[in-house]
């Protein structure tokens, strides 16, 4: 081997380690799913612990059952006036058994207009989806429906 | 708005004279009279709709029993849309053993056919369509009619679905929506609906590929608005909402189906406040009792025509000033909705749920000739007698059926699986006791586009899921949640059932071969018409074969089959087949 191969060879390895030096650690170990949280860890690491309160003015729309739960349509909006006094800061969405029960965090400012976020999740069963919507005067609210995910039945 | 029953009942009276002594009443007086009963109508009104549901392809009269098992969720059980046999005739007042009897329950159907004889047919349901529109006028009738029309015979498989299209044609339909006719596929179904003199509507089908033109886009008209009577008409169109997650997504992919409550308000509000008509009908294939939630939510609806669930329902229903009617299925009845609308509003209404007793109603001849025409390329191949059975053949109930029974019986045979599944669809047919099986009724039991049965393999544990999600579907205490069909039927296995248990814990005591089900263990498991194949592994290709080809080969090795009436189903929180509303017996 020559010398300057040497140095090239070691240049590459330095490389690697420097920009992910978390990887040679990782390789190691087994692959690990997402981060698992289940939805009440999830709900108190948004609310800080307050109890959000059930209300109509969150529109949560999602199928009863799904067509396809790899690709559930979700829409959430919420009747807000949406001006620098009052408006929504932040619109989550979560679901009731994935391993990690935080599917999306969306956040609003007075700017966006109107209070609405659309998407699509994976639901790997049967589980409510809920919208956990966070004002600008710190309440939360929530809304909450079962969606169905089956094999199918019958004709 | 009271439906005069007390006419039919006296049919019954005057068969009941004959049927000691001659098995048909054939004297034409008696023709008369009974006809005279079955048109009987206090016409009113400025309009008329006709309607049809769930004809399943049956353009030739037949016989079809009613359930005797109809258990659903405790809060639902004995109300309308889970009513049958005794609970039926005591809610709706029935005479026992009257034509009604005959047509609305399975009581003594075996011995009540034979004195009654078959039902439906296109022939005679257009002689009686034929004495409506004389009755009331061409210009002030309309013909409606629910869907799962294009599949469910031979006749229909064969021509993928268009001789039921020149049916419909004859029939004079104006307007229809859609189930089963999407198993056909996207293509076919588009081909068909350009033969179809009838509009084709539903605003609950919308487009969700988005590298297609069609994306969030309807793909038909969502609603049709008829001048008749000099009213104004305004029909929604509510295809099945569950389509993709019942039939196999792959006939119509890029097409979302779904209740769609909000955009179904948005079009009832722009028909009455912008349109200006009448009078608002949903031409609906959600289900009946999906279409009384339905009722609950979506305001301002002035009738809902449903159809999916097959329930004869001889009076309609009224939630929040929306009526609701259903007309059963298999050509069997029409229903007949007289209404006085104008002004932008409904003022009254008369209903009749009328039987097609085709003995009594005479055929037209060039329904006759039609389907002669439609069934002869197939004629020899249909009429083969492939053997006889001893006792009757039926379909429908929530658990078990005999005809389900000889189906799963020559699926274990020819595939050596330990366990079976044959769906719980509700169209089929009937064959009465010690009468040939013919390759026709193997096909008005079998015949779907996606026929093959799979043989693959399943943990036990994945079986009890699964029996517990379908079950879920079928006994979800929110109608919402259900997608009107029956629980699944097995061959190999035995089980216990709580309906009113929670999601997940209904069922005990499941037995595969006799032994309780090892939950580790690795079961041979056939089934067809279904999705569980997907759930599998192992799929053993070489044994798939269409279940109808399976079915006739069984059929013809035994020659005379004796299907067990015993339900292989033990119900553990109901005490019969259809509790009375409240209770858990009859």
């Amino acid at each position: 081997m020559q010398r300057r191969d040497f140095f090239k060879k070691l240049g590459t390895v330095a490389v690697v380690t420097a920009v992910v030096p978390a990887m040679s650690f990782a390789g190691n170990a087994k692959p690990v799913g997402p981060n698992k949280m289940d939805f009440k860890t999830a709900v108190n690491a948004i609310t800080g612990g307050k109890t959000p309160q059930k209300s109509n003015k969150v529109k949560l729309k999602t199928p009863e059952i799904a067509e396809n739960g790899a690709v559930v349509p979700v829409t959430v909006s919420v009747d807000s006036p949406m001006t620098d006094t009052d408006y929504v800061k932040a619109i989550h969405i979560l679901d009731g058994k994935n391993s990690n029960a935080r599917c999306i965090d969306v956040f609003l400012t007075p700017a966006n207009g109107k209070a609405m976020f659309s998407t699509r999740i994976k639901l790997g069963g049967t589980q409510d989806v809920t919208a956990l919507v966070e004002l600008s005067n710190g309440e939360f609210l929530i809304a909450s429906q079962s969606v169905k995910v089956t094999i199918g039945g019958c004709g | 708005m009271e439906i005069s029953r007390r006419d039919f009942m006296h049919i019954a009276a005057i068969f009941g004279l004959g049927a000691a002594t001659s098995s048909f009443a054939s004297s034409k007086a008696i023709e008369q009279i009974g006809l005279k009963d079955i048109y009987e109508f206090d016409s009113m009104g400025n309009f008329t709709l006709m309607h049809i549901c769930d004809l399943h392809a049956h353009i030739k009269p037949l016989y079809w029993r009613e359930p005797s098992t109809l258990i659903s969720a405790p809060n639902l059980v004995g109300t309308p849309g889970f009513l049958c046999g005794e609970s039926f005739e005591k809610f709706y007042g029935l005479e026992p053993s009257s034509l009604d009897a005959y047509f609305d329950t399975y009581m003594d159907f075996n011995a009540l056919a034979r004195k009654f004889g078959k039902m439906g047919g296109v022939a005679h349901i257009k002689t009686l369509t034929n004495h409506i529109i004389k009755e009331r006028g061409k210009e002030n009738v309309l013909f409606l009619d629910s869907g799962d029309t294009w599949q469910g015979t031979g006749v229909a498989l064969k021509s993928r679905g268009e001789a039921i299209v020149k049916a419909q044609n004859y029939l004079g339909i104006d307007t229809m929506v859609g189930h089963w006719e999407f198993t056909y596929g996207k293509e076919r179904v588009r081909e068909l609906i350009d033969k179809l003199d009838a509009k084709f509507i539903s605003q609950n089908v919308v487009g969700d590929d988005p590298f297609s033109d069609e994306y969030e886009e309807l793909i038909f008209e969502p609603y049709t608005i008829e001048e008749r009577g000099g009213a104004k008409i305004g029909i929604i169109g509510q295809s099945f909402p569950f389509t993709s997650t019942a039939n196999p997504k792959e006939f119509t992919e890029g097409w979302s189906f779904g209740l769609r409550m909000d955009t179904l308000q948005d079009y009832v509000n722009e028909l009455k406040n912008e349109k200006k008509v009448d009078c608002v009908v949903v031409l609906s294939h959600d289900g009946f009792s999906v279409d009384q939630e339905v009722a609950r939510q979506v305001k301002g609806i002035d009738f809902i025509l449903s159809g999916h669930t097959h329930d004869p329902s001889p009076k309609p229903i009224t939630i929040n000033d929306t009526v609701i009617v259903i007309a059963g299925s298999h050509g069997k009845y029409i229903g007949r909705l007289d209404i006085d609308a104008k002004d932008g509003k409904v003022k009254g209404y008369e209903y009749k749920l009328i039987p097609i007793a085709s003995t009594l109603i005479p055929a037209d001849p060039e329904g006759v000739k039609l389907v002669d025409e439609l069934y002869a390329p197939y004629d020899k191949e249909f009429n083969e007698v492939l053997g006889r059975t001893k006792g009757m053949l039926y379909k429908r109930d929530t658990f078990f059926s005999t005809f389900d029974q000889l189906i799963n019986d020559a699926v274990m045979d020819e595939m050596k699986c330990d366990i079976s599944f044959t769906p719980g669809y509700r169209w089929g047919t009937t064959v009465l006791a010690g009468e040939n099986i013919l390759m026709d009724n193997v096909y008005e039991m079998c015949a779907i586009t996606y026929p093959n049965v799979y043989t693959f393999e399943l943990k036990g544990q994945k079986i009890a899921n699964l029996l517990e999600d379908i079950a879920d579907n079928v006994f979800n205490a929110n109608p919402l949640y259900q997608q009107g069909g029956d629980m699944s039927r097995l061959g190999g296995a035995t089980y216990s059932i709580a309906v009113s248990n929670k999601s997940g814990e209904r069922i005990s005591k499941l037995m595969i071969g006799g032994k309780p089900i090892d939950l580790q263990k690795t079961y041979v498991v056939s089934s067809w018409g279904g999705n569980l194949q997907k759930a599998g592994s192992n799929l053993q290709k070489d044994k798939i074969r269409p279940v109808y080809d399976v079915v006739r080969d069984y059929i013809k090795r035994e020659r005379v089959v004796d299907v067990s009436n015993k339900a292989n189903v033990t119900l553990v929180d109901y005490n019969c087949g259809c509790p009375t509303k409240g209770s858990r017996g009859c």
